[in-house]
Order: C-alpha cells, then structure tokens, then sequence
C-alpha cells in the first residue's frame, strides 16, 4: 500500500463569532492517496467546504483558528501552523483548488492567456515565451476548442464550461499533486457537467494527481470516486469505498440521503419522495450524543445519552454509529445481533 | 497598441458615443481647451527655460506669463461689444499722452519707450515730430476737457475723433503678426491696469486645466489605493481610514481649504518669484479632501470584489496580499477611478475659481478666480467685460465636461439604446 499524500488528522476548525467560538470542523481526520479521487459529501453547512479551506489555509486568518490538535500532514510538513510565506509556495504549486462558480472564477479584466501565465510566473522559472507555450500547452489539454484564440480573449467571451476548462488548465499548469475542487460542476448544466468530470477523470490518469472533490451530488460522487466521505454537522459520520457506500450504507444518514435521490421510472406515480426529516442542527446549539439522532429513523436511547466514535469494521470502512445499518438496511449493535423493531421510533 | 485603439474605435460604446453629435462637439470643445493649455505650458516652459527668445516667436509667446501679466493698452478699455463713452475715451488719450511726455523728458527715445510699454507702438519718428504733434494733441485736450458735459454735446463726438487720430498719428501702423497679435489682445478689452482681458483668460486655461489634472489624479491615485488597502485588509487598517476620512469630512471642505491656505501664506510657497511652487497650497489643501469620494467608492467595491471567487482562487494560486491588492482588485476598480477622476477634475477647477476669489488659491498669473475678483470694482461702474469673459471659459469647459461624461455613461450602459 502506497504512503497516503495527504494526512489529515484532528482537524477541529473553529470560527469567533458574535454568539461564542463554533467548531464547524470537528476532529476531522482521513487519507489522501495519491492518484485518487476521494468524494467528500453532506449536505449544505456540515463542513466541506471549510475542510477543504482549512487544506489550502483560506479562511480568514481573524476570525478562525485551528485546535492545536490539528494536523495537515504533507510532505512531512503541518500545512496548519506553517508560517503563511511557506504555505504560499503550496499553495497553486503543490496543491490547487478550482472553485464552484466558474462565472466569477476569473478575473474579467485579463486576459485568459495572462492568467494561465501569472500563476506561472510565480511558481516556475519559464521566460516569456515559455510560459506563453505552456499556457497554450495547457488550453490544450483541457480540450478547450481553437486554444490558440482563446488565449487572448477575455473571461467574458467564454461560456460558462469553458472557464471551468480554464480554471482547470489553471490549476493544473503548475503540476500539483493535489487538486481540490469544491463543487465544481455545481454551476455548470448537465452535459457540461458530464464533460468536465471525464475531463479531470482523464487528467487525473494522465498526470497521477490526487483529487479531493467536494460536492452534494451524489451522482457526481458515484461517476468519479474512488473513495467517499461523508460528513454530517463539522463530522465524518462515514467512510467508505465508493461501491460499497452505494450498495451498502451503514450509517441511517447515508442510507437516508441515497434513498432521497429521486429516481427516473422508479416509485410509481403520486409517491412522495423520501426525504430526511427536520434540518441540520445549528453548531451553536448542537443535540447530545449522535449529533443525527433528532432525525434519526433508529434513534435509540443510547443515541441521546453517548457520542458514538468512528470506528472501522472488518473490511476497513469507518462509520460513526451505535447501530449501523447491515446490507438489508436493518440496525445491528455492534456484536452483529440485529435490534428489535422495538427500538426504532 | 494600434490594433488597440482601432479595436475601441470599432467597439460598441464607441459606436453610440459617436452618433450623440452634441457629445463629439464637446469633446473638441474639450480637446480645444486641453490643445490651448499645453501650448501655453510648453511655451512658457520654453521661455522660462530661455530655450526660445520670445522676440523671434512673437505668436508662439502671445500667451507666456510675462506677456500675459504686461500693459497693452489703456486702462478698463472695453471689448468689442460695447462702445467707450466719450469720457473714457478721453482718459485713454490723456493716459497715452502722459506716457509720451514721461519719455519725451528723458534722453535716450528709444530706450525710454520700450521702458513705457510705447516700444511694441514702435514710434518711428524723429523726438521734434513727437514734440509737434503732442503738443497739438495736448491743445485739443485741454479743449475737450473744459466742456461741461462730454456725453450730452453733441459737437463732443467729431473733436474727439480728431484728437484720436492725432494721437494715432504718433504711430506706425501696426502691420502682420502684430497687427493679429494687437487686436487678439484687444478683442475682449483690457482690465483696470490696462492687461488683456482675452490673453488672460486664454492662459487661465492652462491653470485650470494644470490643477484639475493634478489635483484629480493625485486624489484619485490616493483614494484608490488607501480605499482598496482599507476594504482589502479590513481590521485596524479599515478602522483608521475610517477614522481618518470621517474625521476630515466633518470639517465643512471650504474651512479646510481656507484653513490650510492660510498655514502656507507666509512660507516658501508664498513666494511670488516662483510661480511654480505657488500653486503647491493649492494643491495640498484640494488633494486633502478630494481623495474621501473615490476612497469611499472604492473600499465599498473592494469589500464586494474580495469575496469574489476569483480573488480567492488567486490566494489559491498562492499570491500574497499586496500583490492580489495591485494585480487583481485595484483594475477591477479602474472603471470607478475613471468616473471620479472626471468628477474631481470639474470640481477642482470650480473650487480653485473659489479660493481663488477669496484670495487663498492662484498667487502669481491670473487665473478665472483671480480674474473675478479682480472685476468686482469694475462691475460696480458697468464694466463687465472680465468678470463675463472668466465666467463663460469656465461655463464652457465645465459644460462640455459634463455632456461627455453623461455621454461616456450612456455609451457604456448596455441597457441604454
């Protein structure tokens, strides 16, 4: 097995606020190998996109900090408490992040040729007409139609797809050796959707980057990743290889999610759709023990009284639950004995 | 760079800023006056410079400070438009006749002439023809002055025709240049000490146009980059500015100009030998208070700009601040400096005409201000001519500014037709 990229261990990321100190990234910690896509998803608030944020040290500096049980572990450095001057050469060069809305992505005033061509003067010693080749080489390689053009143009003259070809292309020149991208087919309609995952699918082979990619589509999750996470309320409540999450859910929240995914040609008609129940919980006023149990199909006095830890099963899968779900979808305790019908709500 | 400028001719807002006709005749309006300005500039640096002698380019050095600040003429003449009044008329001869006989007393003609404002008159005759002819000149006066009533009489009118011409007659008839030169100063009547009303007016451009551009692109410059720091970086660097600006704008504008006039008067800067720092006050106290408008705008639009995706994905390109401050939000701001920059220009000129008036702006050469304040004891006795002169220069360039601004912004609204 090879060393994992990216370590994450502890990550607990707090912010100040008016109404007390919350912890929107709560002892957050998994693997990145490299060559990877690993999915990170949950729903709107439950910490994606700060964990990603936390990775590239992009929140703001004055109103949030890291536990000092935070470890960002990456090429034997703690990207957490690395001096901001030593983070900046990471940053773009060894790790890259594109962004959910392509349409405010890009600068409107430059040229797509001279931003390709900034991010490489910062971290590449090419001339002049060396970086003008490998931006051309890079419009390349993100399939961009007539590359040659495009470089002059301006972000305005492109459609929405093709700035996210470019914001690709972007954060791809410098060669990193993770790529972060947080929702970034959210913005983009369906086919071009579909194109652009293939794309950084492809690109992910060809160039071996490891790609952490945030999002609350599940279908995007199923078409490219080869590893899930999810998160519920600032914690990793599972963690799985993407098959087995898919067939086989063992937290009530994931199986709930996926059962909520409407289907075409599936329930009859004038079915409701399932949905999960009530909303996620404020981090001011998180409930006790499971922070899922008010919403929980199985919540059983335990949930209320005692967190439950994340803890592997047999086959290495992580989940975060008293009761997980069996391949029937039936609650088991943690001996295997499945729970009476007397215990769900 | 040409295919640039032919692009922008050819671009949409270009298109429509051509077809409002009365837009384009303010532009050259516009162009006209900025033209004049920088040749008087260039001129007067040339001659302050002793680059050119301004004997040998009499039309180029029309307009230089010396020849703007010297006598052409008799004293509050008027301008084409109205008609002398008996009276004055006299007075311009009696005026003529007594430089005549300053110089008659001394020696040497020529130089006494040229010292009497006389030498551009070029008298050409011998000292006995002079002295014939004045003393001809003094009799009709004396005449003339003995009536007792000069505006009812009407046998008053061909006498002092006659005395003109004889007056006239001490002269050699202005010819080429000179004579375009001589009427160009005359056209729009002479001031109480007898300066070109027309010349003075014309070099005022350049003064206005001269504290407008400085004084708007200092502000500017300073407004955009201390109102991009203050919204970029937020926190104390946010807070003073704040703290500065309202501090400066509870001060009502005019106290402060007038305040901060008055802490220069006295210094090096009072200095009338040396015209260039003069105007250095002015531009302190101006750019002091103008930088608060694009300030403000502008920190409102980088607060917007920095949560922007784009300029978080240039921290993720691993950029630092100042550099994301300079690259990638102060040109997202340049459209607001351009509206400002306009904006500040008019009103530097209009409050330079203010302070001016009140005796704290423009110390050496004339200005519009200067000019105004100047006609106030002229006014009173109908003489209007220099106070209407600086106000329509001003009116126009200030007129001819505001269409193309409104111009420019209906050009570059896309939802305008």
């Amino acid at each position: 097995m090879p060393e994992p990229i990216l370590k994450v261990r502890n990550l607990s990321t707090c912010f100040r606020t008016d109404r007390g100190t919350v912890t929107a990234v709560d002892d957050v910690s998994f693997d990145l190998m490299p060559g990877e896509t690993l999915g990170i998803v949950g729903e709107s608030g439950c910490g994606k996109t700060v964990t990603s944020k936390s990775i590239m040290r992009l929140l703001p500096t004055r109103t949030s900090f890291f536990k000092p049980s935070s470890s960002i572990e990456f090429e034997g450095k703690n990207l957490a408490f690395l001096p901001e001057s030593d983070m900046r050469q990471v940053r773009g060069n060894r790790i890259a992040m594109i962004f959910q809305e392509p349409m405010t992505s890009l600068n409107p005033v430059f040229t797509v040729g001279w931003q390709l061509e900034e991010a490489l003067k910062y971290h590449s010693k090419l001339d002049r007409a060396g970086r003008r080749a490998r931006a051309l080489e890079m419009l390349k390689l993100v399939d961009m139609p007539s590359p040659l053009q495009r470089l002059d143009e301006y972000p305005h003259q492109l459609s929405g797809g093709m700035r996210q070809r470019v914001m690709i292309a972007i954060a791809l020149c410098c060669e990193p050796d993770i790529l972060i991208a947080d929702e970034p087919t959210t913005a983009l309609d369906v086919t071009i959707q579909a194109q652009i995952l293939d794309l950084m699918d492809n690109l992910r082979k060809r160039l071996n980057t490891a790609i952490m990619l945030i999002t609350h589509n599940l279908g995007v999750v199923a078409q490219v990743c080869d590893r899930v996470i999810v998160m519920y309320a600032g914690r990793v409540i599972e963690q799985a290889p993407v098959r087995d999450l898919f067939h086989r859910p063992q937290h009530p929240y994931t199986r709930a999610l996926l059962t909520s995914i409407p289907k075409a040609g599936g329930k009859q008609k004038g079915a409701r759709l399932p949905a999960i129940d009530g909303i996620v919980p404020s981090l001011f006023d998180l409930p006790k023990g499971c922070r899922f149990n008010n919403r929980c199909a199985f919540s059983a006095p335990r949930c209320i009284s005692e967190e439950p830890q994340l803890t592997a099963d047999a086959s290495g899968r992580l989940v975060r639950c008293h009761t997980p779900l069996n391949d029937a979808g039936v609650p088991i305790t943690r001996d295997g004995v499945p729970l009476t019908a007397g215990a769900a709500r | 760079m040409l295919k640039l400028i032919s692009r922008a001719w050819k671009s949409r807002p270009a298109r429509k800023f051509r077809r409002n006709r009365l837009a384009v005749a303010a532009l050259a309006v516009i162009g006209l006056y900025f033209a004049i300005g920088i040749t008087v500039l260039v001129s007067d640096a040339l001659v302050n410079l002793k680059l050119i002698n301004p004997n040998d380019h009499r039309l180029l050095t029309v307009l230089t400070l010396d020849q703007v600040e010297s006598i052409v003429g008799p004293m509050s003449q008027p301008g084409w438009l109205e008609h002398p009044r008996p009276e004055q008329r006299l007075r311009a001869v009696k005026g003529i006749l007594d430089e005549f006989r300053k110089a008659l007393r001394q020696k040497d003609k020529d130089a006494a002439l040229a010292a009497l404002n006389l030498g551009e008159r070029r008298v050409d005759k011998p000292i006995d023809d002079i002295r014939t002819i004045l003393d001809d000149a003094r009799a009709q006066y004396d005449e003339l002055n003995a009536a007792p009533d000069l505006d009812k009489d009407p046998s008053i009118l061909p006498k002092l025709n006659k005395i003109e011409t004889t007056v006239d007659s001490l002269f050699k008839p202005l010819s080429g240049i000179d004579r375009t030169i001589n009427s160009f100063r005359l056209a729009l009547g002479t001031d109480r000490q007898g300066r070109s009303i027309s010349a003075r007016a014309f070099y005022s451009i350049k003064v206005a146009i001269q504290i407008g551009l400085v004084v708007a692109i200092i502000s500017v410059l300073m407004g955009s980059l201390i109102g991009a720091a203050a919204g970029y970086f937020g926190g104390w660097v946010d807070s003073a500015v704040i703290w500065l600006f309202s501090t400066l704008q509870s001060v009502p504008d005019l106290v402060l100009l007038a305040v901060l006039a008055f802490m220069f008067t006295g210094s090096v800067f009072d200095d009338v030998s040396k015209p260039f720092l003069s105007l250095i006050p002015v531009y302190v106290a101006m750019c002091l208070t103008f930088w608060i408008g694009p300030c403000r705008v502008i920190r409102g639009e980088t607060m917007k700009l920095k949560e922007l995706e784009y300029v978080q994905a240039a921290t993720a390109i691993g950029f630092g601040k100042p550099y994301i401050l300079l690259k990638h939000i102060i040109p997202n701001t340049l459209h607001l400096g351009f509206i400002n920059f306009s904006l500040l220009f008019i009103a530097a000129i209009k409050f330079e005409v203010v302070l001016s008036f009140l005796g704290l702006g423009v110390k050496v050469g004339p200005s519009w201000g200067r000019m105004i304040q100047e006609s106030t004891q002229e006014v009173i006795n109908g003489f209007f001519w220099q106070i209407g002169t600086a106000t329509v220069f001003m009116f126009f360039l200030v007129l001819a500014f505001n269409i193309v601004s409104d111009a420019l912004q209906d050009a570059f609204d896309p939802k305008a037709v």
